[in-house]
């Protein structure tokens, strides 16, 4: 194998990858990269067994085409400190050589046979979709997903597509995302299986969109999700499992309703939860006709309190949240009116935070 | 006595049942008093304490199954006294049995000399001071010699030899020669160390074991019988509840052990093995222990003769306390208090000298770590002094004793004075980074005054479990409620028995339901509970409902279950911690007292002073 770079396209592919690419793996051959010079291109191929990463590297010159299988961390560390512009790629008999002007390193490569088999996208029933549009459902929903414990098929974020729209769900059982946002169809089938994608897969997927503009395809296979952009192609396992049925805690009908400016709504808690305690804490927010107090205590440091006007409907009532959950959800507001409602201090907030935009979050209570 | 069917007439039928000769009586006796060797020292150690001796000498073979000699300077005996040494249930302690309501001396069944004499070879030799001439008499299973005139010290002197040389029964029963000179030297030191006037001298096969000068202070004798780090570490105790008395010394949890020799209880002068004890130390040290493991601890208990029974069992080791419960409950109060103020950390010199050593034994007595003990700042100097506690059973007003005089106060060992103000966790310390991380789990802490390794989980386990106490003490707990319950599966038995218990589960934040015949849901938890996960609480709970029968409340609730987690090693996935993160972490640590070890007991931190890092680097 023999391909000619632009060193700053090379780069950029390389660094794809490693975000792939696991630190430790019982398995070492995923530590490396696999290139593959056809004639006209060079792919670049990593993959942790979970996600995996096929990145076409742009402005190439194949000498001769062949595939090697390099040391990830190193090479994208070698590339990146090279001066260059352009760098060539030689591999020959065990070795590759990474040649720039006069400075140059020789790898020792690894069996390109034992390297997975990354799956090539296939266009067949696949949608299109601006990118921009699906790294947006992602920021809104993908932060509420849960990282420690709890259910398995709460790890990742629920993808459904209903209505003309795809909606994204994300949930840790404490709060839910649920965002969606119109999207031409143009006939392709819904997925047949409940589509699950790790947290992980999402932000390879939202990485590689680099540009919001760009049109991207998607398609839902049985057990992945796979997502293609101009030069990369990237394939998510999906998580097994059963997602909880979150249309059923999403309240339907609510006794009280808030209106507040997001903004100063995340300012405010944000206030008061600076004198709660560190790791656990609970905001209050009593509301009256026309005014909002929130109140924040902590054992070891004292108490605050703020107040703001807002819109209320409703009876004086009190709900306290964990002011964390509240605004991861404020952060990602799309319109500036935010909307809060709710029956009573022990039961679900829902923050309506946009057109299609919808935060549930569980209170805390205090009078167990 | 023969039965009454029987004919004596029909001439050949002897009785059946007939009354045993002495010696035999005394050998059957022998078996419940004397043991093993230990049991003979034991006796003969006791008797010469109560003959008044100020230096006694013990003198075994063979772990003493060859010989036990005790030598002591008492008031010795006459040949009057020695013709009746060996006869059963002859005494000098006791007269009448009122008498038995208030003994002071050790012995008083009047049965050791009797039994050792039917099972062994004794010789006993001794001379009243005021006598010019000693006499000796000898038994040899259980025939005894009459008194002959003899020269010889004042004093008396006992031999046994040969123990069990006529009932090879009970000497098959006998362990090894190491198991039984450990058995002697335990009692040994027991005794030694209740006896603060005592001189004691212990050889084995001639080689000298024990060693304690007329005079010594507890903590000197502790000194020579523990080893420097361990007296030098230890924390004072000292409180009173009416004429209950506990003074003594506990050690920080490192110097726990799998079995309890390091634990001494003196009642009135006399070392007991009690259960209700062993619970007190077990309770005081509770959540600063890995499962078992037992403190060391040397304390001696006064208290009114009247109030305690010692007559339970023939080796006098358990007793009976009337008011049990109010003296538990000062007890345990007045070893925390004490427990509270002691050093914690693991000092690294040990570590240091244990990595040192290619074979590490837990065990050994290791050199003196030098200055590393080092008060807890919040402790005032001159805070050794007596503190005093009113009420048992509950939180204590501390109350300074007024005329804080040096009576009662235990002499700081030399070489303790502080070598670094800020040491230990305390608001004041400068808690800044950088932090080092060492596989996401010990976080290294630079001090004023050398390093600290701090284990993030035990530390964090030790934080959430105090602040979930005090919020729970100060109201309800704040309840994190879930959206979408955490369903997990159990059995059909276990719901059921998930169910009785679920009104005090939710007394501590723990909101479980029962969803169907073989699943809890988890609808909600402490808010400052992040482990263990729903899964693992209800498993934890389902264990304790099958270990105890019950649940208890609040804070006995959480405790239990942030131990059994942390036993399950659920907390050992390694968290990335960012430097806020840790910083916050250490901050809150330093706001709780108990934070150097974790509820089960590992320590959470180790600490390096400047002079162990000098040391390792052998500039000192």
């Amino acid at each position: 194998m023999k391909v000619l770079c632009n060193r700053e396209r090379l780069r950029e592919g390389l660094a794809v990858v490693n975000s792939v690419v696991p630190a430790k793996s019982p398995k070492p051959v995923l530590s490396n990269v696999c290139m593959v010079a056809t004639d006209d291109a060079l792919e670049l191929v990593g993959t942790d067994l979970e996600v995996a990463v096929r990145y076409r590297v742009e402005d190439v010159k194949v000498e001769d085409p062949g595939t090697t299988v390099i040391p990830a961390r190193v090479t994208l560390d070698f590339v990146r400190d090279l001066s260059g512009e352009t760098v060539e790629f030689a591999a020959a008999g065990g070795n590759c050589t990474i040649t720039s002007g006069g400075d140059a390193c020789e790898l020792v490569t690894v069996d390109a046979d034992e390297f997975p088999v990354v799956s090539r996208f296939g266009e067949d029933g696949s949608l299109s979709l601006q990118g921009g549009t699906f790294t947006k459902l992602v920021e809104r929903t993908a932060f509420a997903a849960a990282r420690e414990q709890g259910r398995y098929a709460m790890h990742g974020v629920l993808i459904e597509i209903d209505d003309d729209k795809l909606k994204m769900v994300a949930t840790d059982g404490r709060r839910l995302a649920v965002a969606s946002a119109p999207i031409d169809l143009s006939g392709a089938p819904a997925p047949e299986h409940a589509t699950i994608v790790p947290t992980k897969g999402m932000q390879l997927f939202c990485r590689v969109i680099t540009d919001p503009l760009d049109q991207v395809r998607l398609a839902f296979e049985e057990n992945q999700l796979g997502l293609r952009t101009r030069n990369a192609e990237v394939f998510a396992r999906l998580l097994d499992g059963e997602f909880p049925r979150y249309s059923a805690v999403i309240p339907k009908e609510v006794g009280n309703a808030l209106e507040a400016d997001g903004d100063h709504l995340q300012r405010k808690i944000r206030l008061v939860a600076n004198v709660t305690g560190d790791e656990a804490r609970a905001v209050r927010l009593s509301v009256k006709k026309g005014k909002l107090e929130l109140f924040g205590q902590s054992a070891g440091r004292g108490e605050a309190t703020a107040h703001m006007d807002v819109e209320y409907k409703g009876r004086s009532a009190d709900i306290a949240f964990n002011p964390d959950y509240v605004v991861d959800g404020l952060k990602n507001a799309e319109r500036e009116l935010v909307r809060l409602e709710f029956n009573d201090k022990s039961s679900p907030g829902k923050f309506t935070l946009g057109e299609d935009y919808v935060y549930v979050v569980m209170p805390i209570t205090m009078d167990v | 006595m023969a039965r009454g069917g029987e004919e004596s007439g029909l001439g050949q039928a002897e009785a059946i049942i007939r009354p045993l000769p002495e010696l035999v009586r005394n050998q059957i006796a022998a078996g419940e008093v004397i043991e093993r060797p230990a049991s003979v020292v034991k006796e003969l150690f006791e008797n010469a304490l109560d003959a008044g001796a100020r230096e006694v000498r013990v003198d075994l073979e063979e772990g003493g199954v060859r010989l036990v000699r005790v030598a002591d300077d008492g008031r010795g005996m006459g040949p009057a006294d020695l013709r009746l040494a060996f006869a059963p249930h002859a005494t000098s302690k006791l007269r009448a049995v009122d008498d038995l309501d208030h003994i002071a001396t050790l012995g008083f069944r009047g049965e050791a000399l009797a039994s050792i004499g039917s099972v062994a070879r004794c010789r006993i030799y001794s001379r009243p001071a005021a006598e010019l001439l000693g006499w000796a008499v000898e038994n040899e299973g259980g025939r005894v010699s009459e008194p002959r005139e003899t020269g010889g010290p004042a004093g008396t002197h006992v031999e046994v030899r040969d123990l069990f040389y006529n009932t090879p029964a009970r000497r098959r029963f006998l362990k090894r020669t190491a198991t039984e000179l450990g058995r002697c030297l335990d009692v040994i030191q027991r005794l030694t160390l209740a006896h603060d006037e005592l001189g004691v001298a212990a050889t084995h096969d001639g080689r000298r074991v024990l060693d304690v000068e007329a005079g010594m202070g507890f903590r000197e004798r502790i000194r020579r019988v523990f080893g420097a780090e361990l007296a030098d570490a230890l924390e004072p105790v000292e409180a009173r509840d009416g004429d209950t008395v506990l003074t003594g010394f506990v050690a920080p949890p490192r110097f726990a052990r799998a079995d309890t020799s390091r634990q001494l209880w003196l009642l009135n002068g006399r070392p007991v093995r009690d259960k209700v004890l062993i619970r007190v130390l077990r309770e005081g040290f509770r959540g600063h222990l890995e499962h078992g493991r037992h403190p060391a601890a040397f304390l001696r208990l006064a208290m009114d003769p009247a109030r305690v029974d010692v007559n339970v069992h023939p080796a006098k080791a358990e007793i009976r306390l009337r008011d049990e419960r109010r003296t538990f409950g000062f007890l345990v109060n007045a070893l925390r208090e004490a427990l509270r103020r002691s050093d914690m950390a693991t000092p690294g010199q040990v570590l240091l000298d244990r990595a040192a050593r290619r074979d590490p034994a837990p065990g050994a007595t290791l050199p003196d770590p030098g200055p590393l003990r080092r008060p807890d700042p919040r402790e005032r100097p001159g805070d050794d002094e007596l503190r005093v506690y009113e009420v048992p059973g509950r939180p204590l007003e501390l109350r300074e004793r007024e005329d804080a005089g040096p009576a009662g106060a235990a002499p700081a060992p030399p070489g303790t004075e502080p070598a670094d103000p800020a040491g230990g966790w305390a608001a004041s310390d400068d808690v800044r980074g950088p932090f080092v991380v060492v596989d996401r789990t010990y976080i290294v802490r630079a001090l004023p005054d050398g390093l600290e390794i701090v284990d993030q989980h035990a530390l964090h386990e030790r934080v959430t479990f105090e602040e979930l106490k005090a919020e729970l003490e100060r109201g309800p707990l704040e309840v994190q409620r879930r959206l979408v319950p955490e369903l997990v599966e159990v059995t059909r038995a276990e719901a059921r028995r998930l169910e009785e218990h679920l009104p005090a589960l939710e007394s501590a934040g723990l909101c479980f339901s029962v969803f169907g015949p073989t699943t809890i849901a988890v609808q909600g938890l402490p808010v400052r509970l992040r482990r263990p996960g729903p899964e693992e609480l209800v498993r934890v709970v389902l264990d304790l409902i099958e270990r105890t029968g019950r649940v208890p409340e609040g804070v006995a609730l959480l405790e239990e279950v942030l131990h059994s987690a942390a036993c399950r090693g659920s907390v050992m996935a390694g968290d990335t911690l960012s430097q806020d993160e840790i910083e916050s972490l250490l901050r809150r640590a330093a706001r709780i007292p108990e934070a150097q070890t974790c509820p089960h007991g590992r320590p959470t931190r180790v600490r390096f002073a400047k002079l162990d890092l000098e040391k390792a680097f052998h500039r000192k």
